[in-house]
């Protein structure tokens, strides 16, 4: 009996030991921990909306450089990310990014998209968070599937908003782009997430462009 | 020698008293954790595809196997024997806690890197195995730096094997190209975990092959 109050006493105590220790510590990094993911999502908006930045700087100066450079909208359900740095004479931003996210294969994807102002043709996209098939559907994260978005545009030809990964090989349009070999599922989520994307962007469209 | 034997069974006697510089040299390389008794080697193959990596990962192990050596030393004969295990379990999970927050909130990159490596090293057979075999029944300091010693052991092999990959598999040691000029192409195979397993089983073939082991019963 008394051996077991010993035990219980000890691991109790223990317990106690290293979970305050932990808490404390967890405290302590939290901003730090804050400020890198942070700046790791605002280090793609910089990619996809043509802003230079010096890699010598960490978490914390790159969310600043990110307060001065970058106005954030509403936008709907979308946030709105305009590169204030280049404004057109009639202080309308020259690109805007909007961020996106939905199921992949094996988890989530997470990405940017960035727009002329004109809301319809695409600058660039990054997809920063995936965890698809290395090898396969892991290529949306290299720079000839998202080189392909570039100088497409968010509806047909015939007017119709959406966007479409194809076959590989195919014939694309103005909103389709090929697709990956051998990642038949991982191009169907990404055209999910897109087209869906492309519907959002369209809806939103006629409250932002005048 | 015979306490070389004894070590390996786990049944350590020396307290002390000018033991520090062979627990030391056990550790790096008489009956070096990963050559010797090939533990920690899924990690070991993981992260040394790079120097830099598996120089962090080695220096992660240093810390955690030095400090649960200490704790685990002080705390020997008031922790209940029922639960000796799993208050080892816990004083190594907090410092491997401890050094990847550490890492997140200071070294993002690198933590990225290693991905889950730094936490899995709570799993690692060679902390467990040096709080089992040595530190509960050896001082504090000495268990420190017996933490230590195969702390540095593990990472002068991941280190040995991240040289060769990182030249061979990428052309570069710590980031700085080596082979550009030479004619020499990159080997994929070096940059993958397959050839990792090939230079770990060389090394260890060489090593084994410069220092034979006395007997392989007494392996752990």
């Amino acid at each position: 009996m008394k051996d077991s109050v010993r035990t219980l006493v000890f691991a109790s105590v223990l317990g106690l030991v290293c979970s305050v220790l932990l808490a404390a510590v967890n405290l302590y990094t939290a901003p730090f921990r804050k400020a890198n993911e942070e700046a790791e999502e605002v280090l793609n908006i910089f990619s996809v909306l043509d802003i230079p930045v010096d890699s010598e700087l960490d978490s914390l100066a790159l969310l600043e450089v990110f307060e001065e450079s970058v106005r954030v909208k509403d936008m709907g359900d979308m946030t709105l990310y305009e590169n204030v740095l280049e404004f057109s004479a009639a202080d309308e931003p020259l690109i805007v990014a909007v961020p996106f996210s939905g199921p992949g294969l094996w988890g989530p994807i997470k990405g940017v998209i960035s727009l002329d102002p004109d809301f319809l043709t695409i600058r660039g996209i990054s997809f920063y968070q995936q965890e698809e098939t290395p090898g396969l559907g892991g290529e949306i994260g290299e720079e000839w599937f998202q080189k392909q978005f570039e100088g497409k545009e968010i509806v047909s030809a015939g007017g119709e908003p959406g966007f479409r990964i194809l076959k590989p090989g195919g014939d694309t349009d103005s909103n389709s782009v090929d697709g990956i070999s051998g990642a038949t599922m991982t191009s169907e989520r990404v055209q999910s997430i897109i087209d869906g994307l492309a519907k959002d962007l369209w809806k939103e469209r006629s409250s932002y462009v005048q | 020698m015979s306490s070389d034997v004894n070590q390996r069974k786990g049944i350590d006697t020396g307290f002390g008293g000018g033991k520090g510089r062979e627990t030391l040299g056990d550790g790096v390389f008489k009956v070096n954790p990963i050559t010797c008794q090939v533990l920690g080697i899924c990690s070991a193959l993981a992260v040394t595809s790079r120097l830099e990596k598996a120089l962090v990962m080695g220096g992660a192990l240093v810390f955690v196997l030095a400090m649960t050596g200490l704790i685990v030393s002080i705390l020997r004969s008031y922790m209940p024997r029922r639960i000796r295990m799993i208050t080892e379990v816990a004083i190594i999970a907090t410092f491997v806690i401890l050094f990847d927050q550490f890492l997140r909130a200071f070294y993002y990159d690198m933590s990225k890197q290693l991905g889950p490596y730094v936490a899995l090293i709570i799993t690692n057979c060679i902390v467990m195995g040096r709080a089992e075999a040595f530190a509960t029944q050896n001082p504090p300091l000495l268990s420190m730096l017996d933490g230590v010693a195969n702390g540095l052991g593990y990472a002068m092999i991941l280190a040995i094997i991240a040289i060769f990959r990182e030249i061979f598999g990428n052309g570069t040691l710590l980031g700085y190209p080596i082979l550009t000029g030479t004619g020499i192409e990159k080997n994929l195979l070096f940059a993958l975990a397959p050839g990792a397993f090939i230079a770990a089983g060389f090394l260890i073939w060489f090593l084994n092959t410069l220092n034979p082991p006395e007997s392989t019963e007494d392996s752990p």
